[in-house]
This record gives C-alpha cells, structure tokens and sequence, in this order.
C-alpha cells in the first residue's frame, strides 16, 4: 500500500499538522522523516495511508503546508508529489 | 509549618504536579530526538503544554511557546535578542536583577519610569513621558518585593502607540492575573513555571512575539545539518534535551490554574492579605499596602527595632517561612526607600488557609512586641 509523507519544518509543526488532519477524521501519525527526504538533516513528517490530495489541501488552506510530500510505493522508494 | 514565600516558589503545589512528574519520569524520553513511542509520548506532553499555556495566556500558535529554565532564562534570552550597547531602554523603579543585570550586561542604556511604590498614575504618566525617546520598554507585572500591580496594559497601549518593543516581567503574574499576548502586543512575556504555574523548579516560559535571538545554540532534534539554530520557533530558542519531567509537572500546574481560574486565586489571596493586614493593624510594623486593585497577594513589611533577617529567623523558629532582605531587587527597594534595611515579605497562595495567616501574623505580633 502506498504511504505519503508530508514534510514538516519541526515536532512540533509535525505534531500539530497531525492534530489538524485527526480533526477532519484522516488519520496522521508523526515521524520521523527518511534522512534522504531533507536536506537539512533531521526532519519529522506527517505520515498518511489515503486522503493525500485532501490532507494537503487541508494544510495549504490552514498555511500549515511548509514541506515537500513524498509517495513510498511498495518498493520502497520515494518519489516526490507535485502539491 | 506555615509557607509564606510563594513568590519565590510555590512548594504547595496540586497532588496531580507530583504525579505528572512520576510518570513522565517512568515513561517518556526525549521529544524530538527518536521516533520511537516514549519519546512520542514525551514530545505529545510537551504539545499539550505549548497549547495549555497558548490557551491560557492568548497566544496565536503554541509554536511561540518556548520552555526555558525560568523566568530570569527567559528574560536574558528576551534581552539577547533585542538589546545591543547603547540601546535605549526603560524600565519601572520596580525590576528585578534579573532584568536589569541582564541589560547592563548587554550595555543598554537604562532609564527608569515610575519610582512611586502603589502609585499607577504616577507610574503611567512617567512612562508615558519617557516612551517617546527609548527603543525598548521591559516592566514587571508585579513588583515582587510589594505585589504592586503596574498599569502593564496602559504602558502597553503607549508601547504600541509609538511603535516600542515591549517587554514583559510576568513572574508575579502569571497564574494570578489574567495575562493577554495578543491584547499586549508584547515582543515577549517571561515566566516563571514554578510559581503562581505550580511546575517544578527549573521550568519557565517564554512567550514570544517576534522569533527572537538564540541564548544557546545546540541540538534541536532539526535541521542537523546546519551549523546553527533554525530559524522557527520553538526551535529556535530550545536548544537541548528538555526538561520533559519538569514540563509534565507545569502542564498539570497549568491546568489547575485553567480550572480554578485566576480570578478565584487572586480573590483567596487578597483576601489572605486583607486579613493579615488586619491582624497587623496595631502592631510595631511598617506594612507596604496599596489600594486592594493595587496589589497582588503579596505583602512587604519592617520591624523598626529589628533587623528583617533577625525577624525572618524568628518566624522560621516558629514553622512560618518567608522571606527577607532585597529580593534581588534593589532597584525596587531605592524606589520605596527600603534599600539600607529591606523588608520581610509574606506571599500567599491558592493553598493557604484564612487560620494559617492568622497564626502567622499572630507569630509577627509576638516577635514585634518582644522587639519594641
């Protein structure tokens, strides 16, 4: 199953990206991000299994979107989503 | 015993701080660090006490929460940031060291508005004289050594009507007034965790409303790969491991306060303070009082025939703890004429009971009259 990532500039921006997506009932959980995902080092992400375009519209309307989304396929790999 | 030095640290505390600080200690990690579940479990407390404090004090976003050690943390990081040499500041006759050391340290230039102790007119006028020609304005909420209550949300109007940074003492305050960031306008508001909050020591808060100059610079759990702090908030200003056990204890404090309300804790307190004054009404003592909208549950008083400390020793015999001398805060003893003897300061708080204070002030009635 796919997995999208949505990167986040800190915990705490992860934290509350999260809190803001449970509240439209899509499910997030906050990780830790893949090292190769940032540049800039240690990074946290919102992870999400479905409702990607919806999430991201979410936090674009809330000014919350502050990093890069990336899809995992089966595979492993990532690949990052145009928002 | 009897606890009457609440304004240096509140050891009364909520049964659920001690709890709180139990079970962090038992199951949390470091926030921002693993990804693993305690430190998830941490970093959620730390969230819950960045939105308990944002909620309670009117903050935008909790990400403007900082947690620092305490409020004399938080104010050197204040000053750091907006402070250089020459820097014109003024402050009220009312400040503690740990503003004005902080400022000389920095080379501002320190001007001084409103010496008159229990005075707001006075205080406000003279601020509203001297705004115009200073770059940054820091000012207690509450003097420490007298409970004096400063007209804070004036002296913020005038702030924002010149375009002043303001900076705001609110280590008296916090837990016991109400405290509005957005309504203030400040740069930022320091606080202690450990007083009228009921955390730990070693907790304080800063409240920020401009992102601020790092004091320390190290891990932030982001952005690894740059040599130097983010440029966010709470980042920015959080560097190293967080006090997690300290922060669980404060997010319990601060949800006492929520439920009882500081409307309702100062109420008790002044009440305590009007019943000690009464009490003290006939007795050899020079108490410090202003009018009851003036004044926080905190009291200054000086035995003419005995040195404060000597009075501070004798009600430490009798279970009554205090405390005496300047209080760090010189500068508010010269503004009150207290600076050659200082003062024996009773402080209360949401735990003490009307017959504790009577008992207290029935031990100052006793030391006094053995003194005189």
């Amino acid at each position: 199953m796919t997995q999208y990532l949505i990167m986040c500039r800190s915990l705490t921006h992860a934290q509350r990206s999260a809190q803001v997506l449970e509240r439209h009932g899509i499910t997030a959980v906050v990780t830790k991000a893949p090292q190769g995902l940032s540049d800039r080092g240690c990074a946290y992400a919102v992870s999400l299994r479905r409702r990607q375009a919806e999430a991201v519209e979410l936090l674009k309307e809330m000014n919350m979107l502050a990093g890069k989304v990336f899809e995992q396929k089966s595979g492993g790999e990532y690949r990052e989503v145009r928002v | 015993m009897i606890y009457l030095d609440s304004a240096a640290t509140s050891l009364l505390k909520p049964v659920t701080v001690e709890q709180a600080m139990r079970r962090a200690m038992r199951t949390m990690a470091s926030p921002g660090r693993g990804g693993h579940a305690p430190a998830m479990l941490a970093a959620e407390t730390v969230l819950n006490c960045r939105l308990a404090a944002a909620e309670l004090f009117h903050v935008p976003e909790p990400e403007q929460v900082v947690f620092t050690m305490n409020a004399t943390h938080a104010l050197n990081i204040a000053v750091h940031s907006l402070v250089s040499e020459g820097t014109r500041v003024l402050i009220s006759g009312f400040e503690h060291n740990s503003v004005t050391r902080a400022l000389r340290a920095h080379g501002a230039e320190i001007r001084i508005a409103g010496r008159k102790l229990f005075d707001r007119e006075d205080t406000l006028a003279d601020f509203r004289r001297q705004i115009p020609d200073v770059d940054l304005v820091v000012c207690t909420h509450v003097s420490n050594v007298f409970g004096y209550i400063l007209p804070i949300e004036q002296i913020a109007e005038l702030c924002r009507e010149h375009g002043t940074a303001l900076v705001v003492d609110a280590s008296q305050s916090a837990g016991v007034l109400p405290i509005d960031m957005q309504a203030l306008g400040a740069a930022f508001i320091a606080m202690p965790g450990h007083k009228g909050l009921f955390g730990p020591q070693g907790t304080g808060l800063l409240l920020c409303g401009v992102p601020g100059s790092p004091l320390m610079h190290g891990g932030s759990g982001s952005e690894s790969l740059l040599q130097s702090m983010p440029e966010y908030l709470p980042d920015r200003l959080e560097a190293g491991t967080h006090n997690v056990c300290g922060i669980a204890g404060l997010l319990a404090g601060l949800e006492y306060v929520r439920e009882k309300g500081t409307e309702e804790i100062l109420l008790h307190e002044r009440r305590l303070l009007q019943k000690m004054r009464a009490e003290l009404e006939d007795c050899p003592l020079q108490l410090y009082t202003g009018e009851e909208r003036e004044q926080s549950g905190v009291l200054s008083l000086r035995c003419s025939a005995m040195d404060c400390e000597l009075v501070a020793q004798r009600l430490a015999e009798r279970g009554v703890c205090v405390r005496s001398g300047l209080h760090c805060a010189p500068t508010a003893h010269e503004s009150a004429g207290t600076l050659d003897t200082g003062t024996v300061r009773l402080s209360f708080s949401p735990f003490l009971d009307p017959e504790q204070a009577g008992r207290a002030a029935a031990a100052l009635r006793e030391i006094a009259a053995a003194a005189s």
